[in-house]
């Protein structure tokens, strides 16, 4: 990379006396260069940091910073940072799939690192010393032989005039990244100042909430807003795309508007569909051969050998995300503009799609990105936007459209429902020998259809089936697959999108072929990820089998792995590696209480490669911890006639305070060169450790989630 | 929520004013319904967003305010039961010790649901300066929150009762 990293950046000329250096957080090549992010230094020293990223509760407005001010050797305390509002230049703000820092971490140390060269290139002019006898602190250049000190501020409008430099050198020790840092929006999180998207507030912006079609799939075929239009504060009704909107002058008219009125729905295609039945429909299918994702080794002598095989089928239902701030845009169309305000995860889809809606050109739509109440996949979507603008169009007013908690649970998409059939052979010493694993789910739907070519492409189906066709275990023949049942239900990316289901499945099994050969589920694990290859090559992933194995040593020693447990309690264990490199293990305890399963205690090793800040990466471990209990031992989304059957935390339950486990985390791995995800690798293999948690206690053996 | 009374609607220009006492001082809400929900009083007519909505319906705490010393549900208490009382929301507070309290831990990630469970704590520490670990989690386990700031809460509880929130 030291030869071609300065083609990834330019020197923005219309900084003025501001130092400002666009960069590229996606180039693969020179020629893909377009600056999509912005460090600038000004005259008075504060350094500014312009990017897409969304801070939803992943910490990246404080870990991104951290980044910065480590390779600028900035003053942290002078570090701002802006929310880049999505423009033809300013694409891939989409915010996902734990990504943030891994794809960020070297095109922003570059930037950095070329910027403080430049100011020390300009100080050394000014001083009339070699560069080589300066150094940088907190925002300060400092020739240490006559004690002179030159702010980054006063050195901006020389640096400016320099070329960029070839190859910026990188720093090979760090303070900051690495260090315990606190949320920079803490303060304004306590205070209640923090902006959601439901706090924005325009000048005569009015409210509004939409009824909707209560069948997936259905519509409206009349409606009368008369008694609606009677509800004080009710200032108008229209028909939109969705449903009926009751436009008021506060939240609680719109919502009285809602149920004045008068709507016959039309039941759409699928008036009787229920979750029940598809779950049959994806039982028939796991017949099927489907796609094949992975294919290693001579299953079919393995199978006609007359050993043990032992088979078993995986159930995991629909999940709704339920973030705690319900889905919302606040929109003003007028002159042939577009303004929006969004507590989005994809400003530029936001932007696109309602550009479209408009007729407009996108450059005509600005979207301000609000602090996200809660992502978790769901504000990947922009159909909430486009209620807004539809709206607002409507009505020629700004207005906010906000979703009710039950409009929330039942008209969001949903994480896919999948059946997982499991089938495995263990020679005469226990030891597995084939392992088999078919998935049978749907793709996503809610955002993008799935194309024709895509239907057959055994590389698309590996993006679909995390946690299947990537098994790491050293097993003789191993057979992956999936198959596709469609289904008009809305589904769309969840926490950790595919590979929940898949790893509860594939480490479940993997405890019961433990146990099936009478050995420790640690044991085996470790030997089948001791065998040669140390990297295995899965689709286009390599994942590294002795990381794995470090994991899992770590969080066996600090889980105290084999020790005796009272009668009634029960250890369990599971481990995955995440799209290839951030390596989870879990240790959970449980206890069975007349019949209740109680989560005493989980342990986690994670190697998520270099740390940038502990503290992140905690409550990272901690939010995937509770959100994959909360999975397992609380609330699904079933539907019914058509109609999903949860409308509130009532009847969607999640983890409460009073069952949530001690957490403990440990790090391993910060010797890698570069950091990885977190926010979604964490929840994976906790369902997995739990259930077999639950085995170990009680000698049921889960195959079916939730619990409840 | 009550279907809105379609022959009433009508007479609304008459509503009467509703007179509280708010984070010290005397507000006087005019033009709402009496049974409109605190929570949108406060959030849209009073610009007091601090106050989350997350359910309206009692059920996840994101709207958590003190009424004198007790924890209620914005979303459960109506315009005319609130008349009279005196209530207190986040932006009420001042460097209060459960904020402080929550900064030293680093407790929020996404945050929203954090002004409902620290106005929870505040009235836990008020009741009982002292908490053990089960009041903590009896307390706020009224509160929802989905990015998993549970551990970190209950240490934070701990750190506020020291720094003498309960006084």
């Amino acid at each position: 990379m030291t030869l071609t990293r300065r083609a990834f950046l330019e020197l923005t000329a219309a900084g003025g006396s501001a130092l400002v250096l666009g960069f590229d957080v996606f180039a693969q090549a020179a020629t893909d260069f377009a600056p999509n992010a912005w460090v600038r230094i000004d005259p008075n020293g504060v350094v500014t940091l312009t990017v897409g990223k969304v801070e939803m509760g992943q910490g990246v407005r404080t870990s991104l910073p951290m980044i910065l001010a480590e390779e600028l050797d900035a003053d942290w305390e002078r570090i701002q940072l802006v929310q880049g509002m999505p423009s033809a230049k300013l694409r891939g703000l989409g915010t996902g799939g734990s990504y943030s820092i891994r794809a960020m971490w070297m095109p922003l140390r570059n930037a950095a690192a070329a910027a403080r060269e430049m100011l020390v290139s300009a100080a050394a002019s000014k001083l009339g010393v070699e560069p080589a006898s300066l150094r940088t602190e907190k925002g300060f250049v400092i020739h240490d032989a006559t004690g002179q000190r030159l702010s980054y501020g006063e050195l901006t409008t020389a640096a400016a005039k320099l070329p960029l430099p070839q190859s910026p050198k990188l720093k090979e020790k760090f303070t900051l990244v690495g260090k315990r840092t606190k949320r920079i929006e803490g303060q304004s999180i306590v205070s209640g100042k923090a902006v959601y998207g439901l706090d924005v507030r325009i000048p005569d912006m009015l409210y509004a909430s939409i009824e909707r079609p209560p069948k997936i799939g259905g519509g409206v075929r009349r409606f009368d807003a008369a008694k609606a239009k009677q509800v004080a504060g009710v200032i108008d009704v229209v028909q939109v795309s969705r449903g009926v909107a009751v436009i008021a002058r506060d939240s609680w008219a719109a919502l009285r508007g809602r149920e004045a009125l008068q709507i016959e729905f039309d039941n759409g295609p699928h008036p009787a569909w229920s979750s029940e039945e598809y779950e049959q429909q994806l039982f028939e299918a796991a017949a099927k051969d489907g796609i094949s994702t992975r294919t290693a080794g001579d299953s079919k002598t393995i199978l006609g050998s007359g050993k043990q095989v032992i088979e078993a089928d995986y159930v995991y239902p629909f999940y709704a995300h339920a973030p705690v701030e319900p889905m919302n845009t606040v929109a003003h169309v007028h002159d042939g503009l577009c303004e929006i305000w969004s507590s989005t995860q994809a400003p530029n889809d936001v932007q696109d799609r309602c550009a479209q809606l408009l007729g407009i050109a996108p450059e005509k739509v600005s979207v301000h990105t609000t602090l996200v109440g809660g992502g978790f996949g769901r504000r990947l979507g922009w159909d909430y936007a486009l209620d807004a603008v539809e709206v607002a169009k409507a009505i020629g007013k700004p207005v906010m459209v906000f979703w009710s908690r039950a409009d929330d649970m039942q008209h969001g998409y949903f994480q896919a429902p999948s059946v997982h059939r499991m089938k495995a052979v263990l020679d005469e010493d226990g030891l597995p020998v084939l392992w088999h694993h078919r998935k049978v789910s749907t793709y996503h739907n809610a955002r993008r259809q799935v194309t024709s070519a895509q239907l057959q492409d055994p590389e698309y189906h590996r993006g679909v089936s995390w946690g299947v066709y990537d098994v790491p275990y050293a097993i003789g023949a191993i057979e992956t697959a999936y198959v596709y049942v469609p289904t008009h239900v809305p589904i769309g990316p969840w926490r950790a999108v595919f590979a929940p289901s898949s790893v509860f499945a594939r480490e479940t099994f993997f405890d019961e072929l433990a146990v099936a050969g009478k050995r420790d589920p640690l044991k085996l694990r470790l030997d089948l990820l001791a065998a040669a290859p140390e990297i295995v090559e899965a689709g286009s992933l390599k994942i590294s089998r002795p990381r794995l194995r470090r994991v899992l040593e770590t969080v066996a020693a600090k889980g105290r792995w084999g020790e005796k447990l009272p009668k009634g309690r029960g250890r369990g264990l599971a481990c995955n590696v995440y799209d290839g490199v951030t390596h989870v293990a879990y240790v959970v305890d449980v206890t069975a209480v007349k019949g209740k399963i109680r989560v005493d205690k989980v342990v986690c090793a994670i190697d998520c490669g270099l740390v940038v800040n502990p503290i992140g990466i905690e409550q990272q471990v901690e939010g995937g911890v509770i959100w994959g209990l909360s999975s397992a031992l609380k609330g699904a989304i079933t539907i019914r006639d058509g109609i999903v059957q949860q409308k509130s935390f009532a009847d969607f339950e999640v983890l409460r305070m009073n069952e949530t486990p001690l957490i403990e985390t440990h790090i391993v791995g910060a010797d890698a060169p570069s950091p990885y995800g977190v926010g979604e690798p964490t929840v994976a293999p906790i369902v997995p450790a739990l259930v077999n948690a639950i085995y170990a206690a009680t000698g049921k053996r889960v195959r079916r989630l939730p619990l409840a | 929520m009550v279907a809105a009374p379609a022959g009433e609607s009508c007479h609304r220009a008459r509503m009467p004013a509703y007179k509280l006492q708010l984070n010290g001082r005397e507000v006087v809400v005019d033009g709402v319904e009496a049974d409109m929900p605190l929570l949108w009083i406060l959030r849209d007519r009073l610009g007091l967003t601090g106050t989350k909505y997350g359910c309206g319906v009692g059920v996840c705490g994101a709207c958590t305010i003190l009424q004198g010393g007790q924890a209620v549900r914005a979303c459960q208490v109506t315009a005319s039961e609130a008349a009279g009382k005196r209530f207190t929301t986040i932006e009420g507070l001042n460097d209060h010790p459960c904020q402080r309290a929550w900064l030293e831990e680093d407790v929020a990630q996404c945050g929203y649901c954090q002004a409902g469970m620290i106005m929870t704590a505040c009235a836990l520490l008020k009741n009982k300066p002292r908490p053990t670990a089960k009041d903590i989690d009896d307390a706020l386990s009224e509160n929802v929150c989905r990015c998993g700031t549970y551990p970190r809460i209950r240490k934070a509880v701990l750190l506020a009762a020291k720094l003498g929130a309960g006084r």
